[in-house]
């Protein structure tokens, strides 16, 4: 299945749980855990996939707003809580503190290494994951979700078409434009709904005749079967994230911004965090090594 | 012992219910056989029945109404098939007209696993099936594609892959090819021989226009008052040679000033696409009737909807001095209907274009529309019946500059030498006409100049029969 154009395709050839179980795992830690070390390295990770996997230009034109929402959470902590120990200055009579301005750089922090990954989610995962993984379990929930993600494209490309047939009419004149804005629109509506009606009636013929409803419990193809390769990925990430889950809640644990924070000190713990937030990264770099080699 | 027939009926008879009770009946004892492993037509004009006849043959899709008679599937009442949906599934297998609207999945392996799972099948019978179909109708260069990326013949072929896949002994397939033009009509078609021949499928296949099919089909079916009875293939050959010897206009020598003007235009759909167009030259003369030819994905439709204005090139410069007083034929003619009843919908414009409930009798009278039908919904028309309305809309508006997109696909015979005559009429009348089309008897009869489309550039314009004097495949 065609994912983004700069999509490496190493991770299609994975089975979609070991990306899933990954980028709920690192979602989960990167939002529960708020400490600092934890968020900056949460960052830094997003943003080097989001680099390696989605491409320069796609990053930064996510970051055109992301950064600027950052800043804002950033700034606007202060002004809100008025609490900490080190006052830094005054604004308008009020205290602004290093401690509310460093929780509102974590939280910044938080939210701009979520949306980082969940960009690169789309990459990890490709368009049918989710499909993929409730097939087994839910194959009506599945064929519900497969059928919306092909009705509503072709819904919205006859809306195009239907509009733009009508504004290549001009001899029609005037009339396109009866009850102006929303005559149109509800002449789209009708055109719409009469067209999907009909054609509904047709695709409910087609799923009868091809024997829905035969059988009370449907099956459900998978071309992504779980296999034995894939049992050492998958088990690497588990293991990674059950041990980060618990290193995460040990250091956030020990953690405050009020009234003072404690000082941050090299700990080895962070190693297996920064190590997962890293595997995919290492994943494409080691692709792209590959594929440099061959002559 | 004899082989029993893949479907036979004897004295066939239905009425479709409705609340008054009373209704003249469709079929009326119709009795029909066809052989295990034959390719049969089932031809007979619009609202004949045809659709009727095919659905009572598959239990799961059979209309509601009054049923009498016997219809026996490989020997086997069709009740018992109702009654087994599993068996009926895996027995009888049916192809709808529209490729669209009879996809339910979102990609390709997902539609073709589609009526597997609804067997419940294990994966190593489903992997199995889905692969050798998939072989067989060479599918694999877009089995991962999306089913909305598909073109039209490309789904059809889906659609008749999907219903394989439960490796049905009798496919009964209702106008597969009506919204197809002819290039993926003789793909598709061409499959559906070999399914017939190589996989020994019995098909039979209801068409109001017999003419690609007579070189392979065993037999034919006509259904005409509710009676079917067996009809020479050769004689729907010598109904079918007709259609070119419509009488032939007198050519424009001289075009007038441009109408329409395209020049070193170059189009592509997203800034990471490939081009459509490449520096395409076009220019039109007030009066003139041009007709656009090339292959499937050539670019026709985009330049048609470049020549009105609905897309802009990237690069190039276009001259529209008829802007303001043209309109453009879909491909689809249901883009074009929005009423309620087929009088309203050819009174919409009226406003605008300044005709009244007189010029559209008239119009209905031409296309060969009865009175009738006015009162019918359009969506109960036939596709057929559907484009002639949609062009009749237009035509009522009495256009300038007319861009026509692919307007004869689909068209029984009547259909078509109706709407010649209003598209002859039209040009008479002094109207502009750009027809993209793959009809070849369309562009002889009413085409003043051709210019073939390829490679994203059009080729020199020439003369109609300049251009087929010169050609060598439509010579």
């Amino acid at each position: 299945m065609p994912r983004s154009p700069n999509a490496p395709a190493v991770f299609e050839s994975l089975h979609p749980s070991v990306p899933a179980a990954f980028l709920l795992g690192t979602l989960g830690v990167s939002m529960l855990a708020v400490q600092p070390v934890y968020l900056v390295f949460s960052l830094a990770g997003g943003l080097f996939c989001s680099l390696l996997c989605r491409g320069a230009r796609e990053t930064l034109w996510a970051l055109r707003w992301q950064l600027p929402l950052l800043l804002l959470l950033c700034l606007l902590n202060p002004l809100f809580s008025a609490s900490g120990s080190t006052l830094l200055f005054r604004l308008a009579g009020r205290g602004v503190y290093l401690e509310s301005l460093a929780f509102g750089a974590c939280m910044g922090a938080l939210l701009l290494s979520t949306l980082l990954w969940l960009g690169c989610a789309d990459v990890l995962l490709g368009p049918d994951a989710f499909l993929d993984l409730s097939g087994r379990g839910l194959p009506v929930v599945a064929l519900m979700a497969s059928m919306t993600l092909r009705l509503v494209p072709q819904l919205m490309g006859r809306a195009r078409e239907v509009e733009a047939t009508l504004d290549a009419c001009s001899a029609a004149g005037e009339a396109r434009g009866t009850g102006g804005l929303r005559g149109r629109a509800a002449r789209l509506n009708g055109v719409l709904l009469s067209w999907s009606l009909e054609d509904s009636l047709e695709r409910a013929a087609a799923m009868r005749a091809r024997g829905w409803g035969a059988r009370e419990r449907r099956s459900s193809y998978r071309p992504h079967p779980l296999r034995p390769s894939d049992a050492p990925g998958l088990a690497l990430v588990v293991a990674l994230l059950l041990l980060n889950a618990l290193l995460a809640w040990v250091a956030a644990g020990q953690w405050r911004f009020y009234p003072s924070m404690p000082t941050l000190l090299p700990w080895w713990g962070y190693v297996p965090w920064a190590l997962q937030l890293l595997l995919p990264s290492l994943l494409v770099l080691r692709d792209r090594l590959i594929w440099w080699r061959l002559p | 012992m004899t082989m029993p027939a893949a479907l036979q009926a004897q004295d066939l008879s239905f009425a479709y219910a409705t609340p008054g009770g009373g209704a003249a009946p469709v079929l009326d004892a119709v009795s029909l056989e066809v052989p295990q492993g034959a390719f049969a037509l089932l031809v007979g004009g619009t609202g004949s029945g045809k659709t009727t006849l095919l659905r009572l043959a598959k239990p799961e899709v059979s209309p509601v109404g009054d049923r009498g008679g016997d219809l026996c599937v490989f020997g086997e009442p069709v009740e018992e098939l109702a009654a087994d949906p599993l068996c009926s599934a895996s027995r009888v297998g049916f192809v709808f007209q529209s490729p669209q609207s009879q996809i339910v999945c979102d990609s390709v392996w997902r539609e073709m696993a589609f009526g597997l799972e609804n067997l419940g099948l294990g994966q190593v019978e489903m992997r199995r099936r889905v692969a050798e179909t998939c072989y067989f109708l060479g599918m694999e260069p877009w089995f991962r594609s999306r089913t909305t990326e598909l073109s039209g013949g490309q789904a059809q072929i889906l659609s008749l892959a999907s219903v394989l896949v439960m490796r049905p002994r009798l496919l009964l397939l209702d106008e597969p090819t009506s919204m197809l033009d002819p290039v993926a009509e003789k793909g598709f078609l061409a499959l559906l021989r070999r399914v017939n021949q190589e996989l020994g499928v019995t098909v039979l296949l209801a068409t109001h226009r017999p003419g690609p099919l007579l070189d392979f089909a065993d037999m034919a079916l006509e259904l005409k008052d509710g009676r079917v009875h067996e009809l020479a293939l050769g004689e729907l050959r010598s109904r079918e040679g007709l259609r070119v010897q419509a009488s032939m206009p007198a050519r424009r020598e001289e075009a007038g000033k441009a109408a329409l003007e395209l020049s070193d235009v170059w189009f592509r759909r997203t800034r990471d696409s490939e081009w459509v167009l490449r520096g395409l030259d076009l220019s039109l003369g007030e009066g003139e009737c041009r007709a656009v030819v090339g292959g499937n994905g050539c670019g026709k439709s985009t330049l048609l909807a470049l020549a009105a204005g609905v897309l802009r090139p990237q690069r190039g410069r276009l001259r529209r001095p008829l802007a303001g007083s043209q309109a453009l034929l879909p491909q689809d003619p249901k883009v074009l209907l929005s009423a309620q009843s087929v009088s309203e919908e050819l009174m919409e414009w009226s406003a605008a274009g300044s005709y009244g409930w007189g010029d559209v009798q008239n119009i209905m009278n031409e296309l060969g529309i009865c009175q009738g039908l006015a009162k019918l919904h359009p969506y109960d028309l036939s596709g057929g019946q559907q484009q002639l309305v949609a062009l009749a809309k237009l035509l009522l508006a009495r256009p300038r500059l007319l861009l026509l997109d692919e307007p004869s696909k689909g068209l029984d015979q009547g259909a078509w030498h109706a709407m010649v005559r209003m598209l002859l009429s039209a040009r008479e009348e002094g109207a502009t006409i750009l027809l993209a089309t793959h009809d070849m008897d369309l562009v002889r009869v009413l085409a003043d100049s051709v210019t073939l489309l390829f490679d994203g550039q059009a080729g020199p314009s020439e003369r109609t029969g300049d251009f087929f004097e010169g050609s060598w495949l439509w010579r």
